[in-house]
């Protein structure tokens, strides 16, 4: 009975027909295979797939360099090469001798 | 993967695989996009065939399945993909064609029936392979295949009744 029954539902089942892959497709895959070498697709639509340490990794040390950057960028100037005179006091008593070499003896 | 060999495999299976995204979407349109993307994936090397998994034919189902079941998921977001124990009630055969209402039923499947369904009864791949494709073990495809069969037998009573009637055989 149950055999009886599944030999009727499958051939009922076979009353539903559907199409061949169309003319269509065959245009699209194998002109598509074609068009994807281009290099230029790759670079447009590409994807790369890395393992998620190397990624981790690379993410990493990007923050290291962008990091570097902004620290060097944020570093105090050198100092000028010009001299501040805010602690220059000019010689009050002035009082010259001259000390010849006999005297020095 | 060669040009010959993609050629090959193209020409050896668009067809097999055409029919199988056809049932599944229950449109052409979907359908053709499905199988160029399947093909497009195997020829830029997303997905990699190894031979000693199992013949091509089998890994090119399991890539247009997934693909097909990720646009239904996309477009039809109320079908739960995972309802093995869905039951459908009987269609109205009115006045249609019979291939209609049998299209009807078989879309009506919850879609893990239905593709265990359509790779056993139209593709007639042994189950071991059906398994593989669909990365379920044996037994439950076994079991969604009886549910498949026992949804259409409900679903399509009367047609069967009818039949069996002009047959004598009820």
């Amino acid at each position: 009975m149950e055999h009886g029954e599944d030999h009727e539902l499958r051939n009922l089942l076979r009353e539903w027909s559907v199409p061949d892959a169309p003319p269509s497709l065959d245009r699209r895959v194998l002109a598509g295979r074609h068009s994807g070498n281009a290099w230029w697709r790759f670079l447009l639509t590409g994807s790369i797939r890395i393992p998620v340490p190397v990624g981790i990794a690379f993410v990493a040390a990007l923050l290291v360099l962008l990091g570097g950057t902004l620290r060097q960028r944020n570093a105090p100037a050198p100092a000028p090469s010009t001299v501040s005179l805010v602690d220059f006091h000019p010689v009050s008593d002035l009082n010259v001798r001259v000390i010849r070499r006999h005297d020095a003896n | 993967m060669t040009g010959a060999d993609f050629r090959e495999a193209y020409e050896q299976h668009k067809d097999l695989l055409y029919r199988f995204a056809r049932r599944m979407t229950g449109s052409n349109e979907m359908a053709e996009d499905v199988v160029h993307e399947c093909f497009l994936q195997l020829w830029s090397g997303r997905v990699a065939y190894q031979p000693e998994r199992g013949p091509l034919r089998g890994f090119l189902v399991g890539v247009t399945r997934n693909l097909a079941l990720k646009r239904l998921t996309r477009e039809r977001s109320f079908d739960p993909l995972q309802d093995d124990i869905a039951t459908c009630g009987p269609l109205d055969p009115a006045d249609r064609e019979r291939g209609l209402i049998v299209a009807q039923a078989v879309a009506s499947l919850p879609p893990l029936q239905r593709e265990a369904l359509i790779l056993a009864e139209y593709e007639e791949m042994p189950l071991e392979e059906i398994a593989r494709s669909v990365g379920a073990d044996l037994a439950a495809v076994k079991s969604r295949l009886h549910r498949a069969r026992e949804n259409l037998r409900r679903m399509l009573a009367p047609l069967l009744e009818s039949k069996g009637r002009a047959n004598g055989t009820r």
